[in-house]
């Protein structure tokens, strides 16, 4: 990988407690356009890793290095399930409306267009208006990757975004994934449980055991 | 030994405890109200005049007359437009609806800032400081404050009214901002939105339907209220109401002026369940939603 990394773990311990952290000496390099996945059993801190990683939890120890913005879709999606998928994803460019523009309600012309662009990318522009509560579980979790594209992050961290999902709508999301990872040149962090299907899609996979990142042979 | 196996008996059951103490402090409550059968008979003695006097009730005088004392004045030509009852009311229902939509736009930043999970704490301590407040003095005594203030009339309810509601609504709106899905606030943290942009944009439309029910529930609450007000000089029907007791004791029509307020008070309670059943969810069925009414970003 010759371009800069958009982000960089060095030492990192993480967790809550610094006498019990749920992982020690974390080292992870990530490019721009990579998939890293991420398995390990529940409970053992990869959603504490992600949410360390997106400034939620500050590292117990060592150095984050990510001046990129950042897109997150937690493992519960996020969704404001009473509105419409456009709202949702229109949502990704709030933090960067003008104040007076947020206050008014009124998204300029670039961030609406961005918006269109990003429910056609996901395949949703016919459930522009539809409610998100009257959508699958697959086309929920296509409104919070284009909510993320809307975003236009250079690291989109993913928590079990494809947990509870059959094979062929996991497969969607994976492609979908795949064509925002390689077009758009995201790098994606993706925790999964599935070592096979992992595989098959990410650049490199980690393992969390025994309160250690490792990385596993692919 | 008695009052041994009293105990034993009391702890084996301590419901009969319970229930024991309970008609101790009944009877001991209601010998120093003066709570007894011999002020109950001298009531019923009144009651017995009273009745004589407000039976039948005399709907002619308060359907079709014109109150020409009526205030604010009445300007319509038809005498039954201004008559007690239908004048009354509607100035019971105006004074609701204006109490209730300021009351409801006031009371919602001061929810938000007052709800846990969208304010930092000596914000929401503050918040709910003041709407504890407003919510001490019942609308009628706001309504007594407010005669002296701005003198008789509806402004006096309207202002009284919509103090109440501010202090009373406001409780109920973050109490449903509290009991949103969290998922999504922390989403909209993770994208670095500001605490206001959350509230409004996430915490809003989440506990929307709650809201809108909480809104209807308290215009039919102001309705019902708004009679009260009235007793002390804060317009509406209970204006009416308080002229013909005093000091002419007109209780035949009083007694009209309330069974049309109980009947009005009835239907705006039906309407009022019927489209707050449209906003309450049920888990299968997403109802009506805030969707494009207040929020314009829907129409990207």
């Amino acid at each position: 990988m010759s371009e800069a990394p958009v982000l960089q773990l060095d030492g990192v311990d993480i967790g809550f407690a610094a006498d019990a952290p749920l992982l020690v000496d974390v080292n992870l390099e990530v490019h721009p356009g990579e998939i890293i996945g991420i398995l390990g059993r529940s409970g053992i801190g990869k959603t504490t890793l992600l949410r360390t990683i997106a400034g939620a939890v500050p590292p117990l120890r060592g150095e984050i290095e990510s001046g990129a913005p950042l897109g997150y879709i937690p493992q519960r999606l996020g969704l404001v399930r009473h509105q419409s998928v456009g709202y949702n994803v229109l949502m990704g460019g709030l933090a960067e409306a003008p104040f007076w523009r947020a206050a008014l309600s009124l998204p300029d012309a670039e961030l609406r267009s961005a918006t269109r662009d990003a429910v056609a990318r996901v395949g949703l522009s016919e459930k522009m208006l539809e409610p998100i509560s009257r959508l699958s579980g697959g086309q929920q979790r296509r409104v919070a990757i284009a909510r993320s594209i809307v975003q236009q992050p250079a690291l989109l961290l993913a928590d079990e975004c494809l947990g509870e999902l059959d094979n062929e709508t996991a497969l969607e999301i994976i492609d979908l994934l795949r064509g925002v990872a390689k077009d758009a040149g995201i790098a994606i962090i993706i925790i999964d449980h599935n070592p096979m299907r992992c595989a098959t899609f990410c650049d490199r996979v980690y393992n969390v055991v025994a309160n250690k990142l490792t990385e596993a042979a692919t | 030994m008695k009052a041994v196996r009293l105990l034993t008996l009391l702890r084996k059951r301590p419901g009969y405890a319970v229930g024991a103490l309970l008609l101790a402090l009944t009877v001991l409550i209601s010998d120093h109200l003066d709570f007894n059968a011999a002020s109950l008979m001298a009531g019923w003695e009144n009651f017995v005049i009273i009745w004589g006097e407000a039976m039948p009730p005399d709907f002619d005088k308060v359907l079709f007359e014109r109150a020409s004392w009526s205030h604010p004045r009445c300007e319509s030509s038809w005498d039954w437009v201004c008559s007690p009852a239908v004048n009354g009311l509607l100035q019971t229902i105006e004074i609701a609806f204006l109490a209730t939509f300021f009351g409801m736009i006031l009371a919602l930043p001061l929810s938000m800032a007052a709800a846990r999970n969208l304010s930092p704490e000596w914000l929401s301590d503050l918040s709910r400081a003041i709407l504890a407040g407003l919510r001490v003095l019942p609308s009628l005594v706001w309504a007594l404050i407010f005669v002296i203030i701005v003198g008789v009339g509806p402004l006096a309810g309207v202002l009284a009214m919509t103090l109440y509601t501010i202090g009373y609504l406001g409780k109920l709106q973050y109490e449903a901002f509290e009991g949103v899905d969290p998922h999504p606030l922390e989403a909209a943290r993770a994208m670095g939105l500001s605490r206001w942009r959350v509230a409004r944009f996430f915490a809003l439309p989440e506990a929307a339907n709650a809201l809108l029910s909480q809104m209807l529930f308290m215009f039919e609450y102001n309705v019902r209220h708004g009679s009260v007000i009235g007793l002390v000089g804060a317009g509406g029907i209970g204006w009416y109401m308080s002229y013909y007791l005093d000091p002419f004791k007109l209780y035949d029509r009083v007694t009209a002026l309330l069974i049309i307020m109980y009947v009005a008070v009835l239907i705006i309670d039906r309407i009022s369940l019927r489209l707050r059943a449209r906003f309450i969810e049920t888990e299968h069925a997403q109802k009506a939603s805030w969707m494009g009414v207040f929020l314009p970003w829907n129409r990207n």
